[in-house]
């Protein structure tokens, strides 16, 4: 690889970007930089440093897919341009279903600008520079505190329009399907800082009991299907956008298509040896939960040449773990504390599979609705994560199975009223019904102020032992 | 205030009374929330039974190992007196009706069903302006009077409901008269009275009730006042001041404040709306429940409209300080807080924010005490 004395170029080069790319994104590249607050030295941080520590780079498809993040994140920088050009601003916050935001860009990719703000900056401050921390303080300051244990992404959300990196949208499309702090973070925007930022909402109330089958509860599908429905043609009606259910159908395709991709690349994971770390596969699922502005393409390209590179390595019995090596499910793979998971690594044990981006056999059959809406709402509740905890043990106990995991992380969540409030329970029912060993660590995916690699050191390393013993 | 103390008496042997009454057939039903209408609960011939208790830190910690840490005290303390096998009530219910509106609450349901407690949910939609959401709670409300029809046997008919929607009113009624007596000067009633009176009136039978709230009014217009002329008016807002969680209301009133008003979304009767007895009363229900009523925080939207009514209770009830209550870890209200507080750097009113895990240890409380009768003390001034 040509390295430059440009850090800017450096990194460039270094997350994947071609020769003939240089010329339009390096000085775009320094412009986003500067208004994300990052110094030559956080660039050089992450060239030298953090990409090196974590990231498998000899492998192409890495080091595309983190390409496809910085220019995800200088369009998003751009997002004040394309307002005052008119374009309409759309967002939304995970986790929420995306084959609407898709089909929007399908149907006007010119007139609509589309993102999930937070969870880019998130992603690309704190995985790639370690540097989110200025925005979650700012948050912190000005009226989402530090003590209450709240969200990264929120504090994100809120402090990049307080800081004026993002514009305030034409809708911001907010579901509450998980936790109640996304969208009452919206509000909260708009009252105390920004009365332009507005919102719609789409919710669905946690009321089912132990159990239920919730993708077959008919009202249950119907009621998501017209909430889904109404939020929908809001937003169009907000942006002047009328989008045809052929584009809903078509960015459906899209997005399963993608979904194939990554379920064989879940399956390349499985191989022993394990053929590459989970950090460096970690931002594929990322296009199945959060809207890419500049399309998903750039990422399946990515995906295409990993798989092909992982088919090699696993050819070749090549892996960064001894064969034999214990394969753990987590419930969400961190992507913002990627040292958890070498430590993991480094102990002998992969934190190999990711419980939420692992489809069930429920969720890979063929919808039962026609409908987009209805299917929608019935892929929504196939997934579980939004439903009640006796289905989600179900589930997770059929994914661990059919991945041959030889125990579970839960845990990480600890910001989350919703999703991580039900894993202490979640590993009870697991263990109860698998008799693998489960385990619960307090932690937060986004940020790692409060949970260091010192702090959790003894505990990944006790579990790290058990894991082998009971595996040996 | 004998008669405060006679209700208090009821409350405290409420747990044999429904023993008594299970004895002979009758029905217990727990509920939890502002959304569950005890008005279907009594129609359909059960006892209901308010869930709300709190105040202590042991039932918080019992629940770890099943829940999150930093989830609301007020919803771990509705299992956790259970788990520690001090709650009287709970192992006896024949149903527990739990409404769903935020994540703590549908985790404490969860709670109740892993535990074997024969739970149902009401699921609550936040997004309250939407004609999806109010058919929704419309039809959440129907299926539990059906449940509540199939438990009892009893049929709940229009007559029986409209009865039950009277009596819940006359309540109210007597509630909402006893509240405006706090408006004169000094106020008859203090805050730490009037929450436990609200408290009381959830453990009392309904035909027992009405008539010694109204002998209190009575009482209260004849009485000598308790409180000095100028002490200072505080409005205590928050989410819940919880049965048994009187350690702050207390404080306030003993540091030379008195509580005038309260704007809390539960633990306390909703006694300024009444439900409409004419035409269709299931609708009337939900109009009142779930359309009419100051929107708790968790709606959305809600916090506008909750400032705007919290301006009015200030005005109304001449308050000179207001304390936010926070219960530890409850995000929602944390963010209401800091618009609260703008709200009222804006109105030129003292806010004193408190937050509470219901560590009311000898250590915690003299930091307590330092901050409310400073608060009190520079209101005086």
């Amino acid at each position: 690889m040509k390295m430059a004395k440009d850090v800017y170029e450096d990194f460039l080069r270094l997350t994947g970007f071609e020769e003939d790319e240089m010329s339009e994104y390096l000085p775009e590249w320094r412009k986003a930089s500067e208004k994300l607050g990052l110094t030559k030295d956080d660039i050089t941080f992450a060239t030298e440093k953090q990409l090196p520590t974590y990231f498998d780079l000899e492998f192409e498809g890495v080091r595309k897919s983190i390409g496809c993040f910085v220019k995800e994140i200088i369009d998003l920088t751009k997002a004040s341009e394309y307002k005052e050009r008119g374009v309409k601003i759309v967002y939304g916050i995970l986790p929420a279903i995306l084959h609407y935001y898709y089909a929007l860009k399908l149907t006007a990719p010119d007139k609509v600008f589309v993102s999930f703000p937070d969870i880019f900056l998130a992603l690309v401050l704190n995985l790639f520079f370690h540097k989110l921390n200025p925005f979650l303080e700012e948050a912190e300051r000005t009226g989402i505190s530090y003590g209450c244990r709240h969200c990264a992404l929120n504090k994100t959300r809120y402090a990049s329009r307080k800081l004026g990196i993002i514009p305030p949208p034409d809708i911001s499309w907010i579901w509450g399907f998980i936790c109640d702090e996304g969208p009452k973070t919206d509000e909260f925007i708009r009252i105390f800082h920004d009365p332009e930022w507005k919102t719609y909402i789409t919710r669905l109330p946690h009321d089912q009991p132990l159990d239920t089958v919730e993708d077959e509860v008919l009202w249950r599908v119907e009621y998501l299907a017209s909430q889904m429905r109404d939020g929908f043609e809001f937003v169009q009606k907000e942006i002047g956008i009328e989008v045809p259910d052929e584009k809903i159908l078509e960015a459906q395709e899209i997005w399963e298509r993608y979904g194939a991709k990554l379920a064989e690349l879940n399956e390349l994971m499985t191989a022993d040896p394990q053929p590459i770390s989970a950090v460096s596969v970690r931002l594929f699922p990322e296009p199945m939960g959060a809207p890419f502005n500049t399309g998903i393409e750039f990422m399946e390209n990515a995906l295409d040449i990993t798989i092909r590179e992982l088919k090699q390595r696993v050819a070749n019995h090549e892996g960064i773990l001894p064969e034999g090596a214990p394969q753990l499910m987590v419930y969400m793979i961190p992507p913002n504390t990627p040292w958890l998971i070498k430590m993991f690594e480094e102990n002998g044990v992969g934190l190999t599979f990711n419980s939420t981006m692992t489809l069930s056999k429920k969720q890979l059959e063929p919808p039962t609705f026609e409908d987009p809406y209805m299917a929608a709402a019935e892929a929504w509740l196939r997934g579980a994560t939004a439903g009640n905890p006796g289905y989600e043990a179900e589930q997770t106990c059929e994914k661990l199975e059919t991945c041959g995991a030889d125990g579970m992380i839960f845990g990480l969540f600890d910001f989350d009223r919703w999703l991580g409030s039900s894993h202490r329970l979640l590993a009870k029912m697991i263990e109860e019904k698998t008799g693998l060993p489960v385990f619960y660590i307090e932690g937060d995916i986004w940020e790692d102020r409060d949970y260091s690699p010192e702090a959790l050191r003894t505990r990944i390393e006790s579990i790290c032992e058990i894991v082998k013993m009971r595996k040996a | 205030m004998n008669i405060l103390e006679e209700l208090a008496q009821i409350t405290r042997t409420r747990p044999e009374m429904l023993k008594e009454q299970r004895e002979k057939g009758i029905k217990t039903v727990g509920y939890i929330g502002r959304f569950v209408p005890e008005e279907l609960i009594h129609a359909s011939g059960a006892l209901p039974y308010l869930l709300c208790r709190g105040g202590q830190p042991d039932p918080l910690e019992v629940v770890i190992p099943y829940m999150l840490r930093v989830m609301s005290p007020y919803s771990r303390s509705q299992i956790g007196y259970h788990l520690l096998g001090i709650d009287p009530v709970i192992p006896m219910l024949d149903l527990i009706v739990a409404q769903c509106s935020t994540c703590h609450e549908s985790r404490l349901a969860d709670l109740f069903e892993y535990f074997k407690l024969p739970t149902v949910r009401l699921g609550v939609p936040p997004d309250w302006e939407k004609s999806l959401s109010r058919v929704y709670y419309q039809k959440r409300l129907t299926w539990l009077r059906e449940k509540l029809e199939d438990l009892t046997g009893n049929n709940i008919t229009d007559e029986k409901l409209k009865g039950s929607i009277e009596s819940m009113n006359k309540i109210r009624d007597l509630l909402r008269k006893i509240n405006l007596l706090r408006r004169k000067q000094p106020p008859a009633l203090g805050g730490y009275d009037f929450i436990r009176l609200n408290h009381y009136s959830f453990y009392c039978d309904l035909e027992k009730l009405p008539p010694k709230l109204n002998d209190l009014y009575e009482q209260l217009q004849k009485e000598k006042r308790n409180f000095p002329i100028g002490a200072p008016r505080i409005l205590l807002a928050g989410h819940v001041v919880s049965v048994g969680d009187y350690v702050v209301p207390k404080l306030i009133e003993d540091s030379g404040g008195v509580i005038v008003g309260e704007f809390l979304d539960e633990g306390i009767r909703q006694y300024p709306w009444d439900v409409k007895i004419d035409g269709d009363l299931m609708a009337n229900l939900v109009d009142t429940y779930y359309v009419e009523r100051t929107p708790p925080s968790i709606f959305q939207p809600a916090w506008e409209e909750r400032v705007r009514y919290l301006k009015k209770l200030i005005r109304d009830c001449n308050i000179d300080g207001v304390i936010w209550y926070e219960l530890s870890f409850e995000e929602i209200y944390n963010m209401e807080g800091y618009i609260i507080s703008k709200a009222m750097e804006e109105m030129n009113i003292p806010l004193l924010k408190l937050e509470s895990s219901y560590e009311y240890a000898r250590e915690a409380m003299g930091p307590l005490t330092t901050r409310v009768e400073s608060f009190i003390e520079s209101i005086k001034q």
